[in-house]
């Protein structure tokens, strides 16, 4: 297996491996590596099943369910487990999602830069979405990395932010689109989690910047006041020099660590190509901050 | 003492000297000017020290001003300034910068996302004329974009996609983006959206430019999300470094725009430093668009 960098120190593709097979332990090694040395890793034809994917991820640690998933019945889930992340354009009857759907317009939410998970407690790990069904106009994965993003902080800045917590929730993101529509039941789903803003990464020590735009504000601060401080943060974090652009080719497989990058999807024409991409989710591992106990009455 | 207009970019903001505002202008002086306003979009004056009257005075040469009225949710007891007048200050009426938690501050920091003035009124501005009274030495920059050059830069397809397209727009969008959602039935009455063509044509050079704001919530006949995130994705293009111009103040510098060519936006200061900054506004004196019967 080696590594060749598409972008020295931020992304790396793999080749000389096949990860629809069970890995070896130094396999499994050499891709951690990889990861905690580049922070998104792509890995060309690897055609996978949908158990294959989940295999080649609890490599990495447990698989965290999508939330979507969490809050759909399974009659409006196209794929079955809720560990399996449909990231699609397509209906629970693999038909194109109408302009007004509602998963559609929740999914627009996707094009906002975030970091996956960031919504929950323990945020998440790896994602690992694989290519079945690419379009061909659009629809790319940017990436940015939040650790080359933070080193390029003025001092200032840093000491400033060195012991911020925000709170993350999907109705941020959401309602940044103007969509507050989740059905029943989902309410506690949206509850705000806390994050610490810089945080460390476990393995080489690097400082990043725990941006997403699921951030709603900054614990002390205004409102507003954290979210102009949050847009200036994102503005200054997802630069050229800090971004890289995934076009997407049949059978990809690209893993990206939610610690230190945030990503976004582009537009496509979603109401006429398929694009069809399935997600696993390597859950988080402890807090990144102190959380609030959950209401008794709720 | 003639006029001179330096180019500081290519063709967008253009740096004068070779006059005094302070005193009344003759016609071709304020022709002149306007001229300069339609080859540019943006002029910067230095060492401008004006009174309100006289800051209102120049700005007529341009056209009636618009009234303060209905953009703020500043009340008019707690009003610094006369209602010709645009406080764009971090003060209240004594002078005291804003506490950290006040709605009135709170409601400005909008003025930081990308937008152009009163796109907010059915009828917006023509020209937004701030004057640098007391100015921070960090931070406080006046940030603008000139949206001919981001219309120009857009492929074909896009062009076409968007020629016709018409967004609403309101202050309760801008400041939802920030979490102020907080309003009263009277502040959502005076806020209640308007319609604006997202491609407008300047009544005088016959250029298109893309005519975005913060302001914009939506666009007519699209989804809300769908059409936020693709508004979104016009107003990255728009405000790249190449479209893009820094006004780093000095007291007493006179700043004048175009709204209907340019986005602008303020960045982050030290808010407990005193910051006085006043505009004077010129009515458009057209709508952009037909509106819906109130």
């Amino acid at each position: 297996m080696q590594i060749s960098a598409l972008n020295p120190g931020f992304v790396g593709e793999v080749y000389g491996i096949d990860i629809s097979a069970p890995l070896s332990l130094d396999q499994v090694a050499a891709i951690e590596a990889g990861m905690d040395q580049y922070g998104v890793l792509v890995f060309r034809d690897q055609k996978l099943t949908d158990e294959q994917q989940c295999e080649y991820s609890r490599n990495f640690g447990e698989l965290e369910a999508t939330l979507i998933g969490q809050m759909s019945k399974p009659s409006e889930r196209r794929l079955g487990p809720v560990e399996m992340g449909d990231i699609s354009n397509l209906g629970p009857d693999g038909k194109l999602r109408g302009r007004d759907d509602n998963r559609r317009m929740y999914a627009l939410g996707n094009r906002l830069w975030h970091a996956d998970a960031s919504f929950r407690a323990t945020g998440a790990i790896y994602s690992l979405p694989s290519a079945r069904v690419v379009p061909g106009f659009g629809g790319n994965t940017e990436f940015a990395d939040m650790r080359a993003a933070y080193d390029a902080l003025d001092t200032a800045t840093k000491a400033l932010i060195e012991d911020l917590v925000t709170e993350h929730s999907i109705a941020f993101s959401r309602a940044e689109l103007g969509f507050d529509d989740y059905g029943e039941g989902n309410a506690d789903k949206i509850r705000p989690v806390r994050h610490s803003l810089v945080r460390t990464h476990p393995v080489t020590r690097r400082k990043s910047l725990y941006l997403s735009a699921h951030i709603g504000t900054i614990l002390g601060w205004p409102m507003p006041e954290a979210r102009a401080f949050i847009r200036d943060l994102t503005e200054h974090a997802t630069q050229p020099q800090f971004r890289h652009a995934h076009q997407w080719r049949v059978n990809d497989l690209v893993m990206w660590d939610n610690r230190t990058t945030m990503h976004r999807a582009r537009r496509y024409r979603d109401l006429e190509e398929v694009r069809d991409l399935r997600r696993t989710t390597i859950r988080g591992i402890g807090l990144t901050a102190a959380q609030v106990p959950a209401m008794a009455a709720e | 003492m003639s006029i001179t207009i330096n180019d500081l970019t290519l063709g967008f903001v253009g740096d004068v000297s070779g006059i005094d505002i302070t005193r009344p202008l003759s016609a071709d002086e304020a022709a002149t000017l306007e001229a300069g306003m339609d080859r540019y979009a943006v002029l910067i004056y230095h060492d401008q020290p004006l009174t309100d009257d006289q800051q209102k005075a120049f700005s007529r040469n341009f056209g009636p001003l618009e009234l303060a009225a209905g953009g703020t949710v500043t009340k008019t007891a707690e009003r610094r300034l006369d209602g010709e007048m645009q406080d764009v200050s971090n003060l209240d009426a004594n002078q005291q910068p804003l506490a950290r938690d006040d709605r009135r501050r709170l409601f400005n920091l909008g003025n930081q996302l990308w937008h152009s003035d009163s796109s907010f009124r059915a009828v917006p501005a023509k020209f937004s004329i701030l004057s640098g009274r007391i100015v921070v030495d960090a931070g406080g920059n006046t940030e603008f974009a000139d949206m001919r050059a981001a219309y120009d830069a857009l492929d074909a397809g896009t062009k076409a996609d968007i020629e016709d397209l018409v967004c609403e727009h309101s202050l309760i969008y801008s400041r939802g983006t920030l979490g102020f959602t907080e309003l009263s039935d009277a502040e959502k009455q005076m806020f209640k959206p308007v319609r604006q063509r997202l491609v407008r044509v300047h009544p005088v050079t016959g250029r298109k430019s893309l005519y975005l704001s913060s302001h914009a919530g939506t666009i007519i006949g699209w989804p809300m999300p769908e059409a936020r995130a693709f508004l979104r994705d016009l107003n990255e293009h728009a405000v790249q470094p190449r479209f893009t111009y820094a006004h780093k103040w000095k007291q007493h510098d006179l700043v004048m725009w175009d709204n209907r060519t340019t986005m602008h936006r303020v960045r982050r200061f030290d808010e407990t430093k005193i910051r006085d900054m006043r505009r004077t506004t010129v009515a458009g004196d057209r709508v952009t668009v037909e509106q819906m019967a109130a």
